[in-house]
């Protein structure tokens, strides 16, 4: 556990405490509210869990770091930012990759453009996203996102 | 036609559940690397989500919506981004841990570009994961992949701010709450205990709900209870 989920444990903990010696009743309420959105969103997020399984044992990150290398700057940075959406890897995991990236002489732009997409767009959390905030709402953000990440790319690229 | 649209909810995770299936019949190990692979995430999981769940009603039910509004909404402007860059930057998780708060924020008045800024910045930007980049690619590249990325998100939130409305955002079934009594505009004139004293009581000069059975309620007497007080204090969504 690293420590901002520790602090955000403390926090809750603190407030929750807080909020039971004012009101018992409303806390109670909170938790039983707690408890609907976890329910609600509970197969969503298994079943996200059980496809970034399923991604990662087909297109590991090593294999898609090895094709990516071999290709040119553009299909490589286009490459890398489509192959970041599908995947979604742990930041740990994440940074250690774009680093082998970079010392294998990938080059900043597709890594960066990978990093990006990697986080930000994803195509298994698309569903959830959709579920909760609409279809419209998640295309935009999932699209700038991904647009974004090449400009961010690309930038880098001129300046490092 | 209960069960149809059931499936239709959870149409992803029937088509998961196929392949792992599948690929359990034809390649049984690739199917339990798959769920080896998926135990980091489930732990993960665990470990944020409770607190997030809780967090988030705790914040729904305390924080006043004026607040909000004030903080996060059209009006707070720069001020608003910055608490929206701060929020989603030292938080811990995956993306969707960030959903049911953008959620249970924008329901009480947080502008589309704050959620944008919100879900965004909880993706690429945290502070945890900061440190981690320096290390493996350098401070240089941390930093200024770091200020692009900001200025990124700070471009892209007010464009999906014009295209998005804010009716575009499903507006969910709000959560059963049961039976209410706002205290402050209570005046204790007791007419709902004696209309339903199975369920209100007296104490000082304020009315409280009891304890009491969902099920066993009986919403003819509740609903008139509710009717007779004279400043509609109470509510209940049963």
């Amino acid at each position: 556990m690293d420590i901002f989920t520790i602090i955000l444990w403390l926090i809750t903990l603190v407030f929750l405490f807080i909020s039971f010696k004012k009101d018992g009743a409303k806390t109670k309420k909170a938790l039983k509210m707690a408890l609907n959105m976890g329910k609600g969103m509970a197969i969503s997020i298994f079943s996200i869990i059980l496809a970034i399984g399923l991604i990662l044992t087909f297109l590991p990150p090593t294999e898609i770091a090895s094709f990516v290398s071999k290709q040119s700057l553009f299909l490589a940075t286009v490459g890398s930012a489509l192959l970041g959406t599908i995947t979604l890897v742990p930041a740990f995991v994440a940074f250690p990759l774009i680093g082998t990236l970079v010392d294998a002489g990938v080059g900043t732009v597709p890594s960066v453009a990978f990093l990006t997409t990697l986080t930000m767009v994803g195509l298994v959390t698309f569903p959830l996203e959709k579920k909760e905030f609409g279809t419209k709402f998640t295309l935009v953000r999932n699209g700038f996102s991904f647009v974004f990440a090449i400009v961010i790319a690309l930038v880098m690229g001129v300046i490092i | 036609m209960n069960i149809i649209k059931k499936a239709k909810d959870n149409l992803f995770f029937i088509l998961v559940l196929l392949v792992y299936l599948l690929i359990s019949i034809f390649r049984p190990t690739m199917a339990f690397e798959s769920v080896k692979n998926s135990a980091y995430y489930i732990k993960e999981m665990l470990i944020i989500m409770p607190v997030i769940f809780v967090l988030t009603a705790l914040l729904d039910l305390w924080v006043p919506k004026d607040k909000i509004m004030q903080l996060l909404g059209k009006e707070a402007k720069g001020k608003g981004l910055v608490l929206s860059f701060i929020i989603g930057s030292i938080s811990a998780g995956p993306i969707y841990a960030a959903f049911p708060i953008s959620i249970m924020l924008h329901k009480k008045g947080a502008s589309i570009r704050n959620i944008v800024v919100i879900l965004s910045s909880w993706a690429v930007i945290k502070i945890p994961m900061l440190l981690n980049e320096a290390k493996f690619l350098g401070p240089k590249f941390m930093i200024i992949r770091w200020v692009l990325t900001v200025l990124a998100i700070i471009i892209f939130s007010w464009i999906a701010d014009k295209i998005i409305k804010d009716e575009d955002i499903p507006n969910k079934e709000e959560v059963k709450v049961g039976i209410e009594i706002n205290k402050k505009a209570c005046i204790g004139c007791s007419l709902c205990v004696k209309t339903y004293p199975e369920v209100f009581k007296m104490d000082g000069k304020k009315a409280f709900v009891k304890d009491y059975d969902e099920d066993t309620v009986n919403k003819e007497k509740l609903n008139e209870a509710v009717k007779v007080c004279p400043v509609k204090a109470i509510e209940s969504d049963l």
